[in-house]
């Protein structure tokens, strides 16, 4: 190549490559359990104003039920769902065990209750055992719930791409049946997990090996319509690799309450006795079930433009200098703001907080969900926000080198 | 603690004392379910209460309408340690229709009494069955009462002794209080009154109160707290419930004063049967008949009624239990006793007056459940 060639070539590479890299590698992020529980959303002392529209991103569990939904509602059946009369809730659930290529559905108040109970259904013998992501949902933010409801261990594993687990670490991590061990009787796994898609692939190869072992296959599909979405892969496509799975209907779908178990006639006969016992036998709920189907139906086709919007925001925000946890695939924006010299409580929270933004978060790490109530005036304010931040951390930062020299040289 | 203002602002004439709620019944008006007062329908303009509540997310803490409610926790926030048990009456929710809740969820054993009347326990009855603290024992740690029980009334100076008998020997109290509403119309005695005999109180919303779901745990700020981290253990942080507390809200203050009229139709619908020679199982103090029909075919009495759009729950048994709410009119109580009346009659069948046989019915199978 010429000298000119070389050189145009050289400021070519130079110009596109990034000033800083996207992807956070210091050692604490791998430990991302650690830092997930580290993540405080209640903040007691300082409130946003309530007379003003508030943008909440600590979760898309904040979507709020609308004047409309409540019409739907008044339309609904009202039977006992306890006797199992009521028609909405029936077709709820018919409608969800067609969706996902399974026998029967259950709905259940939470999707802590339908991930405990999915658990619950399958672990009926101690000494026994779960495999799952170490950052999963089931294992960290269910009040121990595995361990109290089932009496089973946990096998917690850290993946090494960040992203997912493989096959072959969860083959790694299994169990056998020995005098000395709870061996592995469930898999669990989680779709999306902080906003990542797990692979298809991946999964079928984690099925085949489980059922090879006779091991069950358990999903918490909070977040499946995210992934579903995203990937293009058909529901019952997800619902064929899995013996039970947990859907959520009050995080980005939107319904006001509510969450979905799948599985065969015998599994959810058995899960609705164990939700009676765990107190989750509710009567007239027809109004939320027939809500939640239309929530289905009305926001689920809207996530695209949810996930555009997040990819959009985190293209912002990685351009002022923020790195990102883990890769932007659905509505998750996960951050850490130590590159650019940012505390998310000290000086991002209440920066933020002034305008109306919540966000959630402790030092340098914030996870920031987007959903279909979130437009983009609210994500641009937030962008917004955080430039300030920053900005006011760079003017106070001579001040902070100053006092930081004369403490070197009082040394 | 729960105040009584409802009752007030019934006494002071700013709730009409004729308020019927059938009105509101869009479904079928000339329907009536009497399998339990579980079924109280949600009516159209609940609909518009609900619109109106708060729609913040209730496991963030920040739900303004739903901060005012909670679920019933109360027997596990109160069990630390085993070993330990509880003391009930053998005939209560906890000890026969929670799916062995006590055990599963506290490890605990469960002594359950049956009172020495038939009707509720006393606190000699607690005494004698009361576990001491010894090295074999699970030591009664928890006092467990219902009422209304089976729709009696428990006394408030057995009550006031069990309470007392509690204390001396560190024992917590709980009150199963689903229809503590219905004891409180009945009697005259506040909530807040009973409420303060006890660590714990579980009052139901879903049931004659008329809400479509729910259920709140009342206690001290701790115990409450503690119950709030159970719960979501046990799955059941929800959402923006903020609708639902609302609606409940708005059914406590409008339903409850129409209580007494709903006794007044149960007492009425109990002599009526009583008149024809059906046997009265136990004291119809609030809003539930336990009827004993031999040699009446159970089955037949409930296809009567059914063919006349009245649901009782039957088996094969002949005890069956009938429970009125604020939905169901004078109608249909005339209907039910015109009903059976006529049925007795056609058949001829000819009632035994011996009351000797009462006592040792068991109630306990007239229990709703799923119609298959």
């Amino acid at each position: 190549m010429t000298f000119t060639g070389k050189t145009l070539m050289r400021l070519t590479t130079l110009r596109m490559m990034p000033v800083r890299r996207s992807f956070s590698t210091t050692g604490a992020s791998r430990l991302y359990i650690q830092n997930n529980l580290n993540n405080d959303q209640t903040h007691p002392s300082l409130q946003a104003d309530p007379n003003a529209k508030v943008y909440d991103f600590r979760s898309d569990t904040v979507t709020a039920p609308t004047d409309e939904m409540f019409d739907v509602m008044k339309a609904a059946s009202r039977g006992d769902d306890v006797f199992q009369e009521d028609r909405s809730v029936k077709e709820l659930e018919e409608y969800m065990a067609n969706l996902c290529g399974h026998e029967a559905a259950l709905f259940c108040a939470s999707g802590t209750m339908t991930n405990q109970l999915g658990l619950r259904t399958h672990l009926s013998n101690p000494p026994h055992s779960v495999v799952c992501d170490a950052r999963s949902h089931v294992f960290l933010w269910e009040a121990g719930g595995i361990a109290f409801h089932s009496r089973a261990s946990v096998s917690p594993v850290i993946c090494r791409n960040g992203i997912h687990v493989t096959a072959d670490e969860i083959e790694g991590n299994l169990i056998e049946a020995d005098i000395h061990t709870a061996p592995t009787r469930v898999v669990s796994l989680e779709n999306t997990l902080s906003g990542l898609v797990m692979p298809i692939d991946e999964i079928r190869k984690i099925s085949e090996l489980a059922r090879s072992r006779g091991l069950a296959m358990h999903l918490d599909g909070a977040r499946l319509w995210n992934a579903h979405i995203q990937s293009g892969v058909p529901m019952h496509e997800y619902g064929a690799q899995f013996d039970s799975m947990s859907l959520c209907l009050s995080k980005g779908v939107g319904a006001p309450v509510g969450s979905i178990l799948v599985g065969d006639h015998t599994f959810i006969d058995r899960a609705r006795h164990l939700r009676k016992l765990f107190g989750g036998g509710w009567r007239q709920v027809g109004p939320l079930a027939a809500v939640a189907k239309h929530c289905i139906e009305n926001v689920v086709p809207t996530m695209p433009e949810t996930h555009k919007l997040a990819k959009y925001l985190s293209d912002q925000l990685t351009s002022m200098g923020i790195q990102l946890q883990v890769p932007v695939h659905t509505n998750m924006v996960l951050i850490d703001t130590a590159s650019v010299g940012l505390d998310v409580q000290e000086d991002l929270i209440p920066t933020l907080l002034r305008k109306n933004i919540v966000i959630g978060g402790q030092r340098n790490k914030s996870r920031i969900v987007l959903h279909h109530q979130v437009d983009r005036k609210g994500v641009d304010t937030l962008i917004e926000g955080v430039r300030e931040a920053i900005t006011a951390r760079r003017a106070a930062e001579p001040e902070q080198q100053q006092q930081q020299q004369v403490a070197a040289s009082l040394y | 603690m729960l105040r009584t203002t409802t009752s007030q602002r019934f006494k002071n004439g700013l709730i009409p004392r004729n308020i019927s709620s059938r009105r509101f019944l869009a479904s079928r008006p000339d329907f009536y379910d009497l399998t339990s007062d579980t079924a109280t329908e949600v009516t159209d303009d609940m609909f518009d209460i609900m619109r109106s509540a708060s729609r913040k997310d209730d496991v963030f803490g920040n739900d303004p309408s739903v901060n005012e409610l909670e679920h019933h926790l109360g027997l596990r926030s109160l069990l630390t340690q085993p070993p330990h048990s509880v003391l009930c009456d053998a005939q209560s929710h906890i000890n026969l229709y929670e799916c062995g809740g006590l055990a599963y969820h506290s490890q605990a054993s469960v002594t359950a009494v049956a009172s020495t009347n038939g009707v509720y326990l006393t606190a000699e009855d607690v005494d004698t069955n009361r576990v001491l603290e010894d090295v074999h024992n699970a030591s009664t740690k928890v006092i467990a009462l219902e009422n209304t029980l089976n729709g009696t009334i428990m006394p408030m100076k057995e009550m006031q002794n069990i309470h007392s008998l509690a204390r001396k020997n560190n024992i917590k109290l709980h009150l199963d209080g689903a229809r503590i509403w219905n004891a409180s119309q009945a009697t005259g005695i506040s909530l807040e009154e009973y409420g303060q005999l006890f660590d714990t109180v579980s009052v139901c919303v879903s049931k004659g109160i008329g809400a479509p779901i729910g259920s709140l745990l009342v206690g001290s700020n701790d115990l409450v707290k503690k119950a709030r981290h159970l719960r979501k253990l046990m799955g059941g942080g929800w959402r923006q419930a903020g609708l639902l507390a609302k609606i409940a809200q708005h059914c406590i203050g409008t339903v409850v004063p129409t209580m007494p009229e709903t006794h007044r139709l149960t007492k009425k619908l109990a002599s009526g049967l009583e008149q024809l020679g059906i046997r009265i199982l136990l004291p119809v103090d609030t809003n539930m008949v336990f009827i004993e029909t031999t040699p009446m075919d159970m089955k037949e009495l409930a296809n009567a009624l059914k063919e006349r759009n009245i649901l009782i729950s039957s088996d094969d048994s002949s005890v069956t239990r009938l429970v009125l709410h604020h939905q169901i009119d004078e109608n249909a109580v005339d209907k039910i006793v015109q009903v059976a009346s006529d049925l007795i009659n056609t058949k001829g069948y000819i009632f035994s007056r011996s009351s000797s046989k009462t006592s040792n019915v068991d109630v306990s199978k007239a229990y709703p459940s799923i119609q298959h």
